[in-house]
């Protein structure tokens, strides 16, 4: 049998074993919680072969593999996330044994007890302003007469997307000064690659935000308040997630 | 001309959760935009021990797409 690791998924506070009964971690093993003072750790073991340095340098190159794992490693925390205050980590966090956990746990004490404090009863949302893509010059380019005319209709078509461009930004401010109004937290993510994302038009604002659950109701209201105001620009909302963006334990 | 999905939630209760899109999961799992920018530290036994660059998994992306 391959050397064993520890996969640590997240740290959360007063969660007991009868809440974890039933799920499960990578790979379908047992989930095993690792107490130290009043935080504890979800952890299930994993194959070196797999998870060690070797493996994973070979294995986060795979977008299967690495799809694999970062569902199970949600799962994992999406099922804590919504019985107690929870902190994720990093996708593949690993240690060779749990004393190493605890010691990690002891060490980053006061870090994640300020992260679970901050996130209890919180659920985060992601936010995006997309710009509308318009039909490509509606004249065929074929029909203009000279080269002349078609660099200028060439400039004049992404210029008409610039000014696009530069007015969704506007727009986005606008969204999210609205929405930060019943937000506890906002953190802005840089912008999906479209061959990632699979998304068109230009994202002009990806962002993420921390909201208390009794003010669900109020934070979606007002995302749909802000699309009907916007319909020149997409407004994404997607969520409530575990609070990623404002717990994601962190070395750095 | 289709415009991506206009996802508006419609309902806050944790039943109604959609699945996380893979890019997003991504830019949370892995840290702010480092799929595109293709830097990842791994932590093993508390020693950030691999700095590992993403590209070929951006390839691999537009390979299958």
């Amino acid at each position: 049998m391959a050397e064993q690791g520890r996969y640590l998924y997240a740290v959360c506070r007063g969660l007991t074993p009868a809440a974890v009964d039933g799920i499960v971690g990578l790979g379908g093993r047992r989930l095993d919680l690792v107490a130290e003072d009043d935080l504890v750790g979800l952890v299930s073991p994993v194959d070196l072969d797999e998870y060690g340095e070797e493996g994973l340098r070979r294995n986060l190159e795979r977008l299967e593999w690495l799809e694999e794992a970062a569902r199970g490693h949600d799962a994992v925390v999406q099922a804590a996330a919504a019985i107690a205050p929870t902190a994720p980590t990093r996708l593949a966090t690993i240690f060779y044994d749990d004393d190493a956990v605890r010691q990690r746990l002891r060490e980053q004490h006061d870090a994640i007890v300020a992260a679970l404090d901050r996130v209890e009863d919180h659920e985060e949302w992601s936010v995006k302003v997309l710009t509308r893509t318009v039909d490509a010059s509606p004249e065929p380019v074929a029909v203009l007469a000279s080269g002349a005319e078609y660099l200028r209709a060439k400039r004049a078509e992404q210029e008409a997307r610039l000014a696009g461009d530069r007015d969704a930004h506007v727009v986005a401010e606008q969204v999210h000064e609205a929405l930060v109004a019943v937000v506890a937290a906002s953190r802005r993510l840089p912008p999906q690659d479209p061959r990632l994302a699979g998304h068109e038009g230009t994202m002009v604002h990806n962002a993420a935000y921390l909201v208390h659950r009794e003010r669900s109701e109020e934070f979606v209201a007002l995302v749909q308040g802000q699309t009907e105001a916007h319909p020149d620009v997409v407004v994404d909302a997607r969520g409530p997630w575990p609070p990623y963006s404002f717990a994601m334990l962190d070395d750095t | 001309m289709s415009s991506p999905p206009l996802a508006t939630p419609t309902a806050a209760s944790p039943a109604d959760t959609q699945p996380i899109a893979l890019v997003d999961l991504l830019d949370r799992l892995l840290g702010t935009g480092v799929v595109i920018a293709g830097d990842v530290v791994i932590s093993l036994a508390g020693v950030d021990l691999v700095e590992l660059r993403l590209r070929a998994l951006l390839r691999t992306v537009q390979e299958d797409s």
